[in-house]
């Protein structure tokens, strides 16, 4: 007869995994993951951050570089994780450990990463006079961008720590991150054009509903856009038959001060339906990195599960 | 050429290609009509090469070039998913192509061949197979198969009681399966220890001793019948998991917890829920004097020496009070002095009523502290086998030997270095136990 002897339960597990987690945090340097999100998101707020949420380029230019150094975060953050102590892991599983336990306790640990990493990016753009959205679709505009960004990390962070759980060695691991990150950047369908089967791939990348929320919460719409103005001051000393139609329009445009105008009407001639500014478009966005987080998630729980088959 | 040739074309390859194979895996002892289906054929080819593993990785490469061969073949040129099976071809070729260079390297070396062959059958590998497989004057090397094994000890069939008290083990055979391959890592280990005994383990380099250890403790499970008292150890894996520690040979312990950290959560996840706080905090305290951690349970296990590195590791697992006792290589990096004192704990919880399992290459040095040995060794098919089981004074004398280190040489192979009788002594063993036990 097998006597029943009652063990640590999933929930005390977890609590033991996190307690162990923020151990980490404190002594194993960890923390630094903090000072680089400052770091990175300074550099970026540098390079775009001026014209963020003021032009349609601006604002999709910025959207995209935020969601990519939140993606980088999340990467970085719990890329090594498991792999790194995976023996460890095995030797505990064969102890009694759960792995629901186990990945629970990192989900939540990670939220609290991301949670500070997201607060420090969106601290950094406001002290880079970074202009924010004026209006909040679901909450405060300053919470959705908060929830926007934090989604992103973590989505990207349940990601590698998927692959974490799947790899045997951090060299392996570290060699996955360029290819994840160029897929992410490639189909984000921001910056590159995608058609056909390649757009349908877009729906498989963070970056894409990321940088769509990102767009919807700054009004991209609404916004003027400037490619066109800029052109046309290039083309200034451009001759014909003796003239300079070019810059004689500008001119009149300018003395006329009919500028912006004609800014925000090229705007509204190229407004773009994803990024339409509404609750259900950001939430749309929400859910699908919600899905992004709990799919990983379970995936990871899955692959760990097989950890017993480890070769020695 | 159209659709229709190039496929016509690739089908007549293969066809030849098999042809030929036939003739070269008959004249290689291997069954001919293996050539047939296409990743056998691989894989066989590997074997006939005396490169097994390549020959199993070559056979999942063509997988995958067949595979996007016949796609290219289907779809329309330009298309998006010509496109795709183009790029998977160009990927899986270049392994491919590496993995073929190393089993032609085989293959000419079985049939005594220059290896400038490797080129021909890389280009044209169906024409090669003709050649080789319908030219009579293509015949193997001399002394082919180069690693052509002596018969093995044949079986002892001495089960031992599984009702006797103590660890009773009896594996039948532990096997492990390699893609095509199944191969036997254990075979015909019976043996019963006593509660309170500590027990040596010993064996060469890959001669089985940590799978013996893994089917015993139920992490890899054999075809066995395993006992610890009265309870089975797989049938009752759940709960048997907690009355058997197991200490790896790497400390598998991590640096940023402090000392009396890690023995806390290991004993959260190891005792029983309805510990109390207080007995839970007195067992940590107890094994803590017991290892000699007690000055160091606030550093952090990163600033550990070595030798208190490797006692937690052991602490951690004895923090369940195991009935079973196993440790694999624990002195390992630990000097002479450390290594015996460590021992001597070992004999101590031995001598509570544990059972001690330990695996070390540096026996000598500790060898009076242990009550019997087992001698596992690797036989003519490089299967463990059992060589010895039994006190360790008798050992020397079964053995003829005045050290377990000789004793360890006696039974490794030769080309390691060693006497090559692990036969002789799994057969002379097995002779000893028939005769005790008739």
């Amino acid at each position: 007869m097998d006597t029943y002897v009652k063990h640590t339960g999933r929930v005390s597990q977890t609590f033991i995994y996190l307690g162990k987690l923020f151990r980490m945090f404190i002594f194993r340097n960890d923390w630094k993951a903090l000072p680089m999100a400052a770091f990175i998101s300074g550099l970026v707020s540098f390079v775009v951050g001026k014209k963020m949420n003021v032009s349609m380029e601006g604002t999709l230019r910025g959207a995209f570089a935020f969601s990519c150094i939140c993606i980088w975060n999340g990467f970085f953050n719990s890329i090594q994780v498991i792999c790194r102590e995976r023996h460890i892991i095995k030797r505990e599983h064969r102890s009694g450990l759960h792995m629901t336990s186990y990945v629970f306790a990192h989900m939540i640990y990670q939220a609290f990463l991301c949670s500070c990493q997201a607060a420090i990016t969106i601290t950094v753009m406001v002290l880079a006079k970074v202009k924010m959205p004026s209006m909040g679709y679901v909450t405060d505009p300053i919470v959705d961008m908060f929830f926007t960004m934090f989604l992103i990390t973590y989505a990207a962070d349940m990601i590698a720590l998927f692959i974490s759980s799947f790899v045997k060695t951090t060299t392996t691991a570290m060699t996955v991150v360029p290819f994840l990150l160029i897929f992410q950047l490639i189909f984000s369908g921001g910056f590159f054009s995608l058609t056909g089967n390649a757009y349908k791939l877009s729906y498989l990348t963070v970056s894409k509903w990321g940088l769509t929320s990102l767009c919807a919460q700054g009004e991209y719409n609404s916004l003027p856009m400037t490619s066109l103005w800029t052109s046309m001051s290039k083309m200034r000393s451009m001759e014909i038959e003796g003239q300079k139609p070019v810059d004689e329009l500008l001119d009149y445009i300018t003395a006329s001060k009919r500028k912006d105008e004609l800014m925000l009407e090229c705007g509204s001639n190229n407004q773009d339906k994803r990024y339409e500014s509404s609750a259900e478009n950001v939430l749309k966005c929400w859910r699908n990195l919600g899905i992004f987080i709990a799919l990983f998630a379970f995936l990871s729980v899955v692959m760990l599960e097989f950890i017993d088959y480890d070769r020695r | 050429m159209t659709r229709t040739t190039e496929f016509l074309a690739f089908f007549a390859a293969q066809i030849l290609e098999t042809i030929g194979m036939w003739r070269i895996f008959v004249k290689c002892g291997k069954r001919g009509w293996l050539s047939v289906i296409p990743l056998f054929r691989q894989y066989y080819l590997g074997v006939c090469a005396g490169r097994d593993g390549e020959g199993r990785m070559l056979a999942l490469l063509e997988a995958g070039v067949d595979a996007s061969i016949v796609s290219c073949i289907f779809f329309e040129v330009g298309s998006l998913q010509y496109m795709v099976a183009s790029f998977f071809f160009l990927l899986v070729m270049i392994p491919y192509t590496i993995f073929r260079i190393r089993v032609c390297f085989g293959l000419c070396d079985a049939f005594g061949r220059n290896r400038f062959w490797v080129v021909p059958w890389i280009v044209f590998d169906w024409l090669c197979a003709l050649i080789w497989g319908l030219i009579p004057s293509f015949k193997t090397a001399e002394g082919y198969p180069f690693d052509e094994e002596e018969v093995a000890p044949e079986l002892s069939g001495l089960e031992v009681d599984l009702d006797a008290p103590g660890l009773s083990i009896n594996i039948t055979r532990r096997t492990a399966m390699s893609f095509l391959k199944r191969k036997v890592l254990l075979r015909d280990i019976h043996l019963n220890i006593p509660m309170g005994h500590m027990v040596l383990l010993l064996g060469g380099s890959g001669s089985g001793k940590t799978t013996f250890l893994n089917a015993v403790t139920g992490y890899e499970k054999a075809k066995a019948v395993i006992t610890l008292g009265d309870s089975d150890v797989y049938k009752q894996y759940n709960s048997m998991k907690y009355d058997i520690g197991f200490v790896p040979q790497q400390d598998l312990v991590r640096g940023s917890d402090t000392v009396y950290r890690t023995l806390s959560d290991a004993a959260r996840l190891r005792l029983p829920a309805d510990y109390t706080i207080d007995k839970r905090r007195n067992r940590i305290n107890d094994v803590l004097d017991t290892f000699g951690l007690t000055p160091v349970k606030s550093s952090l296990v990163d600033k550990l020496s070595g030798g208190q590195r490797k006692r937690l590791s052991i602490a951690m697992e004895y923090i369940s009070d195991p009935t079973l006792f196993i440790l694999d290589e624990p002195d390992s990096g630990l000097d002479g002095v450390m290594a015996r004192s460590l021992f001597e704990k070992l004999r101590s919880i031995a001598n509570t009523g544990k059972i001690v399992i330990v695996i070390t290459h540096t026996p000598d040095r500790v060898a009076d502290l242990f009550d019997d040995v087992i001698v596992v060794a690797k036989d003519a098919m490089r299967t463990g086998r059992l060589a010895y089981y039994g006190n360790t004074i008798d050992a020397y004398e079964f053995f003829g030997k005045r050290s377990m280190e000789e004793i360890l040489m006696s039974v490794n192979r030769k080309e390691e270095g060693g006497e090559g009788r692990a036969d002789d002594f799994v057969r002379k063993y097995s002779a000893l136990k028939a005769g005790g036990m008739a």
